[in-house]
């Protein structure tokens, strides 16, 4: 489904087998070549303004785990939401949890940021057809 | 000095009287003086006492502006008027606006005195007792909620990480499994992750507010079928929903009860049964719904009839896994919201469970 050729994926999850089995999906799908892993949200938000200077921002898609520890899913969104308007139109965020909360899952779907929640185990399918979902107008 | 000693304010204009009360109650209480309210309020900032005795008749503010003044921000102490006049609009201030326990004449009689001290310090403790006890629950109460949080959050991501594992074994083909073991391992893992759910449902159902929401069942009935449907694909649903009115309940436990009712019509079919079906019937009336699900699966023991709302109940006579807390599930997920139910049952020929749910829907208003 390789439609978009320089659409990169960013993971973020403390968990590193999590972390390797979204990779693994990702390029078995062929969903993209650049698969940007991160243990640690801050890590991943230097990442994103590192990229300001960049002339031109590649579509992204990013997966996004809630609970971690030192920065969660919704502090990691909270700081990417004062990013200058030229990142953020590029990031899809696709929230990616084990979570049963309700908490957690009606602020998940109150974020405008968050294109949807997929549950663990990321299923291929769903994991497909979201992406495909968010670049549908693209194609 | 002890600690435990009773601490009392008593604010007087007149200084003898201050002097005779120290007199009488020194030995007793650890007391302290003062000849104005704003002398009072003074002290007070100084000195957490359990008991303000105060006169009313004092020159710059009276006893009963003075308590008036200072209940919101000192709403403990437990206040005494004393006064050497009886007028009924003094009281009746006093116990309006003072907050006060207690009113003495003067002279007072010394016995009468100690057993109001010793009565309104009795009430100041077991005031302070319920708060500490109401501080002690909410904090229990806090912490249970962040251990069920973060319990169902670390149990279940180790466990979702193995079904993610086996997933992805079977997309690139890496492992040979001729045996069929990680078959085997999903379905423990799922069989786990099934009581941990369980667990959160119980759990939510016992500290969730109620919240009344418009309820279409035709709508809830049919989501639950889409669930269940793929465990069993034999099954036959039959549906017949006779809503005309408007019904209103709570649809978090409404759907925990139908999904563990239907949950189980589903498993406990029997293996043999050709024509296996559920049937699901709602009637809704202005009061309450009535809800019947019927199916024709193993049947219920009589004798366990009695036992399968208790909590980790497992009925002997099948060889189905379960964790026995479903169906405790449905009786307090009913419990908290009015509702009743009852279970026929044959075994070898099928199990009906009627309930009844209060509709909270207010007609005509």
């Amino acid at each position: 489904m390789n439609s978009i050729p320089d659409l990169r994926v960013i993971l973020i999850d403390d968990n590193e087998i999590d972390l390797m089995l979204h990779e693994k999906l990702i390029t078995f799908q062929q969903i993209s070549r650049t698969v940007l892993s991160f243990l640690n949200p801050n890590k991943a938000l230097e990442f994103l303004s590192s990229n300001i200077s960049l002339p031109r921002i590649p579509p992204t898609v990013i997966l996004l785990d809630i609970q971690m520890p030192e920065m969660d899913g919704f502090e990691f969104l909270q700081a990417f939401d004062t990013y200058p308007q030229k990142i953020k139109s590029q990031c899809h965020v696709i929230m990616v949890s084990s979570t049963l909360d309700y908490g957690d899952i009606t602020r998940t779907n109150a974020n405008p940021l968050v294109v949807r929640l997929l549950r663990k185990p990321l299923l291929l399918k769903e994991l497909r057809e979201t992406v495909e979902g968010i670049f549908k107008d693209f194609v | 000095m002890k600690e435990n000693r009773i601490r009392i304010l008593y604010i007087d204009d007149e200084i003898h009287n201050l002097n005779a009360f120290k007199a009488s109650f020194r030995r007793s209480y650890e007391i302290y003086t003062a000849t104005s309210a704003q002398e009072g309020k003074q002290l007070l900032k100084e000195i957490m006492v359990h008991i303000i005795i105060a006169d009313q008749k004092m020159p710059v503010s009276t006893g009963v502006e003075f308590f008036n003044e200072i209940k919101d921000v000192l709403p403990d102490p437990i206040r005494i008027l004393l006064t050497g006049y009886t007028d009924v609009d003094d009281i009746i201030d006093a116990i309006n606006k003072g907050h006060i326990f207690s009113y003495i004449k003067k002279p007072w009689d010394e016995h009468e005195l100690h057993r109001t001290i010793n009565n309104a310090y009795e009430i100041y403790s077991t005031r302070r007792q319920l708060k500490e006890k109401i501080a002690e629950l909410e904090k229990t109460n806090d912490e249970l909620n962040r251990f069920i949080y973060s319990t169902s959050h670390d149990l279940r991501s180790p466990l979702m990480s193995v079904l993610g594992i086996i997933n992805l074994s079977r997309l690139d083909n890496s492992v040979t499994d001729p045996n069929g073991y990680l078959n085997m391992v999903e379905t423990c893992v799922l069989k786990l992750d099934g009581f941990i759910q369980k667990i959160i449902e119980y759990y939510r159902n016992s500290r969730l507010e109620i919240e009344y929401e418009k309820i279409d069942f035709n709508n809830l009935l049919n989501d639950c079928i889409t669930v269940f449907q793929p465990q069993n694909t034999d099954i036959r649903f039959q549906t017949q929903v006779d809503q005309e009115l408007e019904f209103r309940g709570d649809t978090f436990r409404i759907s925990v009860i139908l999904n563990n009712l239907i949950s189980n019509a589903v498993k406990y079919q029997k293996p043999d049964e050709t024509n296996p079906m559920v049937h699901l019937a709602v009637k809704v009336e202005p009061h309450k719904a009535t809800i019947c699900i019927r199916d024709n699966g193993i049947g219920i023991l009589s004798e366990h009839l009695n036992n399968i709302f208790k909590m980790f109940f497992r009925s002997k006579n099948n060889n189905k896994p379960g964790s026995g807390i479903g169906l405790y599930i449905v009786k307090e997920a009913l419990n908290k919201i009015g509702g009743t139910i009852n279970v026929e049952s044959k075994y070898g020929e099928g199990t009906q469970f009627e309930i009844t749910i209060p509709n909270r829907n207010e007609f005509d208003t």
